[in-house]
């Protein structure tokens, strides 16, 4: 029996005397997958639930609201963000350049990958050294190794030749031995992370139009021209994104435009799973911690939480509505939260449990601007998008 | 004079009334005539009328006289009339003077008939006399009062002094006097003297009997009896009340009237007068309608034998025929035509409690309706549910997807996006505005990606339908710029560039063209830079539309200027240029290659006509009913087509149809822009200056006999209306359902479902 006027603040006290926590810990209240922002007597009226009626609580740790900690400008807009790398954050622009910062704003190397705008870059783990992976409009990915350091020189290691039309994502596994590049053309390439010693894809005849190539031949010369391992081909239109399973190795997950996600077993180069939406054009993937589920964002502005277990009944997928087109996602490594960035600028915190709502939702730049890309590490998270890049703090800093 | 004659009667009548009215003793007569002299001739006149009956004569005169007798009659009459008039008034005036009370009568028996008889007193001079001994000095005389209601006064008494109006209270004195007084509501108000007086006990009676309906005076005595003055016991008269002579004509036959008839007589005799001929009885003849033969027509069908009443009519039906209250509320709540049986069964105990028929005077009215040839029933407007008149139409959540939201938006700046195109692969948008600068972008994520700037007005941009090779053509002043996008593999950049300026150049056509195609040398060849340009013959214009036959090797222009109505025809591969029409009716608005035929469509101002390509003739003018029509687009299977009009109407045709529009819609309210139908869904936008761009599903069905449906889904607002223009041009996005929409306002906006 607890009052009807009782609110998250109450109810919070009670959990903590309770729990007899040492210290007291904010909560936060689900009622019916709804976080409980009223009195409990407020919410019974709005929801029409009566007041004698057993009602389950669920409390989860709140969040703080989310900060904003740093901001980099930058001249064109970033596409691609990663907070991967220890210490610094890496972003890929739509100029071509990678760049990277460290937490005290100060740039630490830039180099220029792409002579097109990259689409996505991600950190390939490696002990040694520092080893980017981008992908670009000019139908390539490339291999960078960034040297950080104010006067250090980036070189470019490898490009990825495989796609006929603009890479869109690139990804890495956890140990950095593998990656996976999605584009337009349908193709989900399958690449190991090793150095070729040579060419494996031979040099097409150098045509006096395209600059752009003459000069990557003329300046990087040994950059090696590298051919993937595998060739994933099921999907029938532009793949948005391919990422690899954190849990377990071989699998891959990609979704496109053509309403589906894939599950795919990268060794033998077979589709396993497929999950068809109906006209659900996606556009980010991301895999909470827990691995039966995936998180999709799609044009028709949802975030769906599919389960991705091939004997799983198809269940209704669980969505996030947002009013606007959420063009990137980013999982928490720790709990059930998610953050989306969308096209009106905003970002969004989600818990999964709570689906009714957004946790909390605070604007990526002063101005309006698409956010086109996300990522968290640790409670930072670094937007990148038509503003430039900002980092923000989320969650406690435990 | 009709009218004359038609008053007369009624006229007649009063004056026989008014004759009555001096002499009453000539009624109460009873039978015995009174004769006198005066009224000699009246007398003579009716015993005229009394002597025998005469054979009719053609007696014309005689009427005219007595007519123009009648007339001056009629006028005595209406002097007579007026002098009633003033009688009634006067009487009427009589009757308020009567108010005041007479002296009573007494009633004694007579010293010399020994009859009772009514004696009134004697009237004293000094005291009696009507009005000079009452106290009321105001000799103001019968006019309205109101006339002193500004003065001190209130009239003038006998002497010519002024009767000064007595004091009034106020209304609370009134009240306490009608408290306080008890004589107060007997008393009434006399307007010559401008105070209450009491009323007398007559005059109270007076009331008291006018209240109860009696007859106000109280001496009358309405059941007297009778007096017989002539004929009473004693009172006969023996003797002629006049001793004058009975005169000789009461007996004697008349000498005039003998030769009058000895006159017709004679007249007769020699056959000066005929006697009319009977009327024609001969020409009555009897004909046996038994004995003829039936004609052709059929025999009048007997009238229906009326229905037998039934056991619910009966005045005691059993309990079974008796409605419930559900039945009787539903009876008594339908219209009287919709009602199964136009009577509801009632039971009564016994026929002496059966009530008389309520509908009797129902019935007659009915009956007399009938016989008027007026309809009994007042029918009242169709009383139809305006939903039911909607046509079905699927809802639009079941026709999805849609576009429904808008996802980005590309900016122009000021400038007005005039035209947009989309990749065949849907993945790329090039806009082109008003300052010549052209922008690639992309379609869901909206970065500009690479440039071209030109140095005049964009007039329209089309990118190459063919999937092997990519480049879009822009049109400027007089020219058609091709161009290579940037970011392509190279071997579809070398298939384009081969295509493009291929190194032998196709063979200059028989004909020469006016049409120039120039491709820059290879060493000057740059991204920035078209790689072919065809340079349209001096003062041609812009190139307001380009448009791409399927296959991707022939794309034909309209230009603003020029002769042959601006089309042109462009084949890319063999680089030769023709006008297909030598000369055009109408300016030409837009042209259109048939996805699958031969056929080209040309919109002129308000028609649209197509032709067969390969045989060079005219093959059907479709009719849209706009004024000025303002874009097309055909449908990707090629048999519908629609067409918009600066109007704001759009008008749907099918080809194999007719040549009248199948359907017309008006949903815009400004001006049709841009029209164009899906690829692959089945769907078509319009857009319009209003602002709004409206989004169709049209499902067009294969068989012959179904139509098109045609439901219209979404409007998308957004885009702002800049010097009244709107969203100039809508595309769709190939593969996706999404929309692209270039406004005036600078603006290319994304659609996403």
């Amino acid at each position: 029996m607890i009052p009807a006027t009782w609110k998250r603040y109450q109810l919070s006290q009670l959990v903590n005397k309770a729990l007899s926590l040492p210290k007291p810990v904010p909560f936060d209240f689900l009622v019916k997958g709804e976080i409980l922002r009223s009195t409990l007597g407020e919410w019974c009226v709005e929801n029409g639930a009566g007041e004698e009626e057993t009602l389950e609580i669920e409390y989860i740790e709140s969040v703080m609201p989310p900060e904003k900690v740093s901001d980099f400008p930058h001249e064109d807009w970033v596409s691609s963000v990663s907070c991967k790398l220890q210490g610094q954050f890496l972003t890929g622009s739509y100029d071509g350049y990678i760049r990277s910062f460290d937490y005290s704003k100060s740039a630490t190397s830039s180099t220029q990958a792409h002579s097109a705008p990259i689409t996505s870059i991600c950190l390939v783990p490696s002990a040694s050294s520092q080893i980017v992976a981008s992908a670009s409009h000019d139908l390539t990915a490339q291999l960078t190794q960034i040297n950080i350091g104010p006067n250090s020189k980036s070189t470019p290691l490898a490009t990825l030749h495989l796609h006929t039309a603009p890479v869109s994502s690139v990804a890495a596994n956890n140990t950095g031995t593998q990656l996976l590049t999605a584009s337009w053309d349908g193709i989900v390439g399958h690449w190991d992370t090793s150095i070729p010693e040579s060419d494996e894809v031979p040099e097409v005849a150098p045509n006096e139009r395209d600059r752009r190539k003459r000069r990557r031949v003329d300046g990087g010369g040994k950059v090696k021209r590298k051919a993937p391992v595998g060739v994933l081909k099921s999907h029938v239109g532009r793949v948005s994104r391919a990422l690899f399973s954190i849990k377990q190795e071989k699998n891959a997950y990609s979704c496109g435009f053509d309403s589906t996600v894939r599950v795919w077993d990268t060794e033998n180069e077979i589709c396993v799973h497929t999950i068809t939406a109906s006209e659900k054009p996606f556009l980010d993937l991301a895999l909470p911690r827990d691995p039966q589920t995936l998180l999709a964002s799609s044009t028709d502005r949802t975030v769906t939480l599919y389960d991705v277990r091939l004997d799983s009944k198809p269940a209704a997928p669980v969505s996030l509505a947002h009013p606007a087109t959420p063009s990137c996602l980013a999982a928490s490594s720790q709990g059930q939260q998610v953050v989306s960035g969308g096209y009106d600028g905003m970002v969004r915190l989600w818990d999964l449990r709570s689906t009714k709502g957004a946790l909390a939702s605070f604007r990526a730049w002063e101005e309006a601007g698409k956010v086109l890309s996300v990522d968290w590490e640790g409670n930072l998270v670094g937007i990148g998008g038509e503003g430039g890049f900002t980092v923000w703090k989320v969650g406690d800093g435990a | 004079m009709a009218v004359k004659d038609l008053k007369k009667p009624s006229k007649k009548r009063k004056q026989t009334t008014e004759e009555d009215v001096p002499a009453p003793p000539a009624l109460v007569v009873g039978g015995i005539e009174m004769l006198s002299d005066e009224e000699g001739g009246e007398d003579a006149l009716s015993d005229d009328g009394r002597v025998d009956e005469f054979p009719e004569i053609d007696t014309r005169s005689d009427s005219e006289e007595g007519e123009s007798d009648e007339g001056d009659t009629s006028d005595a009459d209406e002097e007579g009339d007026g002098e009633e008039d003033e009688e009634e008034y006067d009487d009427d005036f009589s009757d308020a003077d009567s108010l005041h009370v007479f002296p009573k009568a007494k009633t004694i028996v007579s010293d010399i008939t020994g009859q009772p008889k009514r004696v009134y007193p004697e009237i004293e001079p000094e005291y009696d006399s009507d009005s000079s001994t009452e106290d009321a000095p105001n000799r103001v005389g019968n006019v309205p009062m109101h006339w002193y209601d500004d003065l001190p006064h209130i009239g003038y008494d006998i002497n010519g002094k002024k009767v000064l109006r007595p004091a009034r209270g106020d209304e609370l004195d009134k009240f306490l006097s009608t408290v306080e007084d008890p004589s107060a509501w007997t008393s009434a108000f006399d307007k010559n003297s401008q105070i209450d007086k009491p009323l007398t006990t007559e005059e109270l009676d007076i009331i008291r009997r006018l209240y109860v309906g009696e007859i106000p005076d109280a001496e009358y005595d309405p059941y007297e009896p009778t007096t017989e003055w002539f004929t009473g016991k004693g009172k006969e008269e023996v003797m002629p009340l006049s001793s004058a002579p009975e005169p000789k004509r009461r007996w004697v036959p008349s000498k005039w009237e003998k030769q009058k008839v000895m006159k017709i007589v004679r007249a007769i005799r020699q056959g000066r007068i005929i006697g009319s001929k009977p009327k024609a009885t001969s020409k009555f003849t009897f004909h046996s309608i038994w004995s003829e033969p039936s004609s052709s027509n059929p025999p009048p069908l007997p009238a229906p034998k009326p229905r037998l009443p039934t056991n619910s009519e009966s005045y005691n039906p059993p309990e079974e025929y008796l409605p419930t209250e559900e039945e009787r509320k539903e009876w008594e709540s339908q219209d009287p035509e919709d009602r199964e049986r136009d009577y509801l069964p009632q039971k009564y105990s016994a026929l002496r409690l059966v009530p008389a028929y309520d509908r009797f005077i129902k019935e007659r009215f009915n009956r007399q309706l009938d016989l008027y040839l007026a309809p009994r029933v007042q029918r009242f407007k169709l009383n139809i549910d305006p939903s039911t008149l909607i046509p079905k139409l699927p809802s639009p959540g079941s026709l999805k997807p849609f576009p429904t939201y808008k996802s980005l938006k590309f900016s122009h700046g000021k400038e007005r996006a005039r035209c947009i195109s989309v990749s065949p692969d849907g993945a790329w948008v090039i806009s082109g505005d008003e300052t010549g600068k052209v922008s690639l972008w992309e379609v869901n994520v909206g970065r500009e990606v690479k440039s071209w700037n030109f140095d005049s007005k964009i007039g329209a941009l089309d990118w190459c339908p063919r999937l092997d090779v990519s480049y879009f053509v822009v049109t400027v002043e007089e020219k058609i710029h091709f161009i290579i996008p940037p970011n392509i593999p190279s071997p579809i950049l070398s298939l384009t560039q081969a295509l493009l300026a291929p190194v032998s150049l196709p063979p200059a056509p028989s004909i020469p063209s006016p049409v120039k195609w120039i491709t820059p040398p290879t060493s000057r060849w740059s991204i920035d830079t078209p790689i072919l340009t065809a340079n349209l013959p001096t003062s041609s214009g812009l190139p307001t539309q380009v448009t791409w036959h399927r296959r991707g090797d022939y794309l034909a222009t309209v230009s603003t200027g020029g002769t042959q109505g601006g089309v042109w025809i462009h084949q890319v591969t063999r680089r030769h240029s023709q006008a297909p029409f030598k000369k055009v009716k109408g300016a030409v608005q837009m042209v259109l290659f048939h996805p699958l035929k031969p056929h080209f469509f040309v919109a002129t101002q308000q028609y649209v006509r197509i032709y067969n390509l390969s045989e060079q003739k005219l093959l059907k003018t479709l009719q849209p009913g706009i004024k000025w029509i303002s874009s097309m687009d055909v449908h990707p299977s090629g048999d519908h087509l629609i067409v918009g009009g600066y109007d704001r109407k759009l008008c749907w045709f099918d080809l194999e149809l007719s040549d009248k529009p199948y359907k017309i819609m008006r949903y815009h309210t400004r001006a049709i822009r841009s029209l164009h139908f899906h690829p692959s869904y089945p769907l078509f936008a319009s857009s319009s200056d209003d602002g709004a761009i409206q989004i169709f599903h049209s499902r067009v069905y294969n068989d012959l006999m179904t139509d098109p449906l045609i439901v219209p889904l979404k409007i998308l607002r957004g885009h702002e209306i800049r010097d009244g223009l709107g969203v100039l041009q809508v595309k769709w996005c190939s593969r996706q359902p999404w929309l692209i929409s270039g406004g005036a306002d600078g603006n290319v906006t994304v659609w996403c479902s």
